[in-house]
């Protein structure tokens, strides 16, 4: 497949064409893809084949759809992405692994980022050389963002940023954090924040991985030790972090919901396969139909709710108030998912079984901390209260 | 109408809302609505779309009519010799232990009823001919059943007969229609009972300020609110797709209907206090018909257990296939 800018793209400009079309190159079996559909325990391993599967989605340029031209992509929209994603969950992809902020983080890159420095770091991004992390969460500013004491304080040509980020995911195995810092005054709240790239590779920089309950390794502590950023490295306009964090997690808690449901219901697929020797699948029993069927339902729900965001966010509309909506709806169809798989085989908590058994504990542990990050459930409540339903 | 409440910007939801109210003992609402002239177009997205607003219309209004039982008769329409407006479904129900049972939603007066028998066609029979007695769920449903003795008339009793051939398609295409009719009717009452707990909250005062600046009575209404953009999403998306659903995409929405409805119903009493059990509160209504349609056409828990057995046996991935998300024709 070759791919140059031209004017007529039918791959670009039909999105179902170009969903068939990956349809077929992924039916042909490529390697990189059957090697990161394994189930891997190990999160290094897992994070080569899974970077290994970029490179060749790039090359191919399947992944290069969806994302402006000016910025290495090939045009085309949100919906290219979604189509990818989603045929790669189904085929049996168990993870987007560090890829995730290519729909939580790079979105926002792109409609705010200087645009060389975007055309820089979007394509590495891609192609799975260089990876990101987001760095919002401190140690004393979870829940309340606004009160984070990370500072940068203005140089000659930039700005130098000293502080401490937590749970900062995939750092470790990051190039670049997109860190929320203070410029203006604590007091100043939301109102005093600025977004910068940091080159994770700076001196002053320290990663500290920080082992997970699940036995993953994605978490990590970053520290910033007046670390110097340039001015190119700005996203967004100075003070203006809080508008660059609002997007970053309207994508989080809109858009990505689609991505990540999809991994889940590839994931139930791949449970009810009837692998073993007795033809029996390896998960489910009568006793548990109604707890899948209450899987069924939910999944159901964040499918077509986060859809309607898709169509919304290709149809330049703003996610508004769908994204808390569609953040509960997607933990709670990743909890109860979860919960059948725990109720069909209870002894997956004994550490017995293959690697499947092992990544499905994995998945389990993980299912039950989904209503903390990108927002807790609390947080989308509290939203819901008053931005929909304008309760005193 | 509060901020519980959206679908303000669908002009024929509040055109059957208005119609609806506007009724009384005038003129039928759905013929001053043109209803019966959306039913030969049912496969066009916006008639759908537009007929099947008047069951949330029905919903919020906790009003009734023969409209589902006419929806569940469309596709046997053309195999049933009866005039335009005229012929309307039974509905069967069962329990275990209690047996089989006929329904009949609204007045069906001077109506022909179609009685499905699976397996066996359909029988047509004048309503004049039948005796039916009324039940009286809460929520203000008139529903009527059809005594055991009435659902086997004698063969010189029925109007016409549909062959088994004929009925068995139609049968699958009405229970769909009917299943995505009862599922908005009872989104708009289960959320008409939200925005009722909406307003109380704002209202009501203990401690000295409204229940509705307390968190946990904030959260208890956010959830159902939730549980109501679930059900509003996933009942737009069958309403939209109609016949390019999956297979039994029609038991998740009328199961994810029965199982939100009641939710959020719950959490709406749970906000409302004492008085929302009273019947001097209106609430009892809006709840009693959610419950009364989770009964109709397959209940939140059978369909649900239902399809879990299926997901497991068959292997099926029940979801809407990313392909017809792509392809369908309402992407912008
Ligand atoms: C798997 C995972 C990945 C993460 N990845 C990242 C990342 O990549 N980058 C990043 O910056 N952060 C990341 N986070 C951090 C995440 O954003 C925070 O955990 C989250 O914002 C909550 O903060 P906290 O953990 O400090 O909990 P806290 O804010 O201390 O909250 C603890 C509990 O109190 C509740 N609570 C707090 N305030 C209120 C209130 N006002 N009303 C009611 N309840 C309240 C919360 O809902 C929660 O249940 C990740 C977290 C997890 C679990």
């Amino acid at each position: 497949m070759s791919h140059f800018v031209s004017p007529e793209d039918p791959l670009r400009d039909d999105q179902p064409a170009y969903a068939a079309a990956f349809e077929g190159w992924l039916a042909a079996g490529p390697a990189a893809f059957r090697d990161a559909a394994r189930p891997i325990v190990s999160s290094e391993r897992r994070a080569a084949a899974t970077r290994e599967l970029m490179r060749t989605l790039f090359d191919d340029g399947w992944s290069r759809y969806g994302w402006p031209t000016p910025a290495g992509g090939l045009g085309g929209d949100i919906m290219h992405r979604a189509a990818m994603w989603e045929a790669l969950a189904r085929h049996g992809l168990p993870t987007m692994a560090m890829f995730e902020h290519l729909e939580i983080l790079a979105p926002t890159l792109v409609a705010m980022g200087r645009p060389a420095f975007v055309a820089q770091v979007l394509p590495t991004f891609l192609r799975g050389q260089e990876c990101w992390s987001q760095g919002f969460s401190e140690p004393d500013a979870g829940s309340d963002l606004a009160s984070l004491r990370t500072r940068a304080v203005p140089i000659d040509g930039g700005h130098v940023i000293t502080g401490r980020k937590i749970w900062t995911s995939w750092a470790g195995y990051a190039r670049w954090c997109l860190v929320l810092a203070r410029t203006g005054s604590v007091e100043d709240r939301h109102r005093g924040l600025t977004a910068f790239a940091v080159d994770l590779r700076s001196p002053g920089v320290e990663v500290r991985a920080i082992g997970q309950a699940n036995g993953t390794d994605e978490l990590a502590e970053v520290t910033f030790d007046g670390v110097p950023v340039g001015p190119d490295r700005v996203i967004g306009d100075l003070g203006g972090g809080w508008r660059v964090a609002m997007h970053i997690l309207s994508h989080e808690r809109g858009t990505f919901a689609w991505f990540r449901h999809c991994l889940l219901q590839g994931y139930l697929s791949g449970a009810l396969e009837t692998g073993s020797p007795a033809g029996a699948p390896e998960f489910g029993s009568p006793a548990g139909d109604g707890a899948l069927g209450q899987a069924v339902l939910d999944l159901a729900a964040v499918r077509a709710a986060s859809y309607a965001g898709l169509r919304a966010q290709a149809a330049d509309a703003p996610l508004g108030v769908r994204a808390p909506f569609v953040k509960l709806l997607l933990c709670a169809a990743e909890r109860s998912l979860n919960d059948w798989v725990l109720e069909s085989d209870p002894t997956l908590a004994l550490g017995v079984g293959d690697d499947h058994a092992a990544v499905a504990w994995q998945e389990y542990l993980f299912s039950r901390i989904v209503t903390v990050y990108g927002g807790s459930q609390q947080m989308q409540l509290d939203t819901i209260a008053k931005q929909v339903l304008r309760l005193p | 109408m509060n901020a519980a409440l959206d679908g303000v910007d669908d002009p024929f939801l509040e055109a059957a809302g208005q119609a609806l109210r506007a009724a009384g003992d005038g003129p039928d609402p759905l013929t001053a609505l043109g209803w019966w002239d959306l039913l030969p177009d049912l496969g066009d997205r916006d008639v759908r779309a537009a007929a099947l607003a008047l069951f949330r219309a029905h919903g919020r209004e906790l009003s009734s009519s023969v409209a589902l039982g006419a929806l569940l008769a469309q596709p046997f329409r053309a195999s049933a010799p009866a005039a335009p407006g005229t012929l309307v479904a039974t509905i069967a129900s069962s329990a275990p232990g209690r047996g089989a049972r006929l329904l009949v939603v609204g007045d069906v007066r001077g109506k022909v009823l179609l009685i499905d028998r699976p397996g066996h066609g359909a029988d047509l029979v004048a309503a004049s001919d039948l005796e039916l007695r009324p039940l009286a769920p809460a929520g203000g449903l008139a529903i009527h059943e059809v005594p055991v003795g009435g659902v086997e008339p004698d063969r010189s009793a029925r109007l016409g007969v549909i062959a088994e051939r004929e009925a068995a398609p139609a049968r699958v295409r009405a229970r769909f229609l009917g299943r995505l009719a009862v599922a908005w009717e009872i989104l708009g009452a289960a959320e008409s009972a939200l925005a009722l707990a909406v307003t109380y909250a704002g209202h009501r005062e203990q401690f000295g300020r409204p229940i509705g600046t307390f968190q946990a009575v904030r959260h208890l209404l956010a959830w159902a609110r939730t549980d109501c953009a679930a059900l509003g999403s996933v009942a737009a998306l069958a309403t939209s797709l109609d016949e390019l659903a999956p297979a039994r995409y029609d038991e998740v929405v009328k199961a994810l209907a029965g199982r939100n409805g009641r939710r959020i119903c719950e959490q709406a009493l749970q906000v409302l206090g004492a008085v929302g059990f009273t019947t001097e509160h209106r609430h009892h209504a809006y709840h009693g018909r959610v419950l009364a349609l989770d009964a109709l056409l397959g209940s939140s828990a059978e369909l649900t257990h239902g399809l879990g057995a299926w997901v497991r046996e068959t292997g099926t991935d029940p979801s809407v296939p990313a392909a017809t998300l792509w392809s369908s024709p309402d992407r912008s």
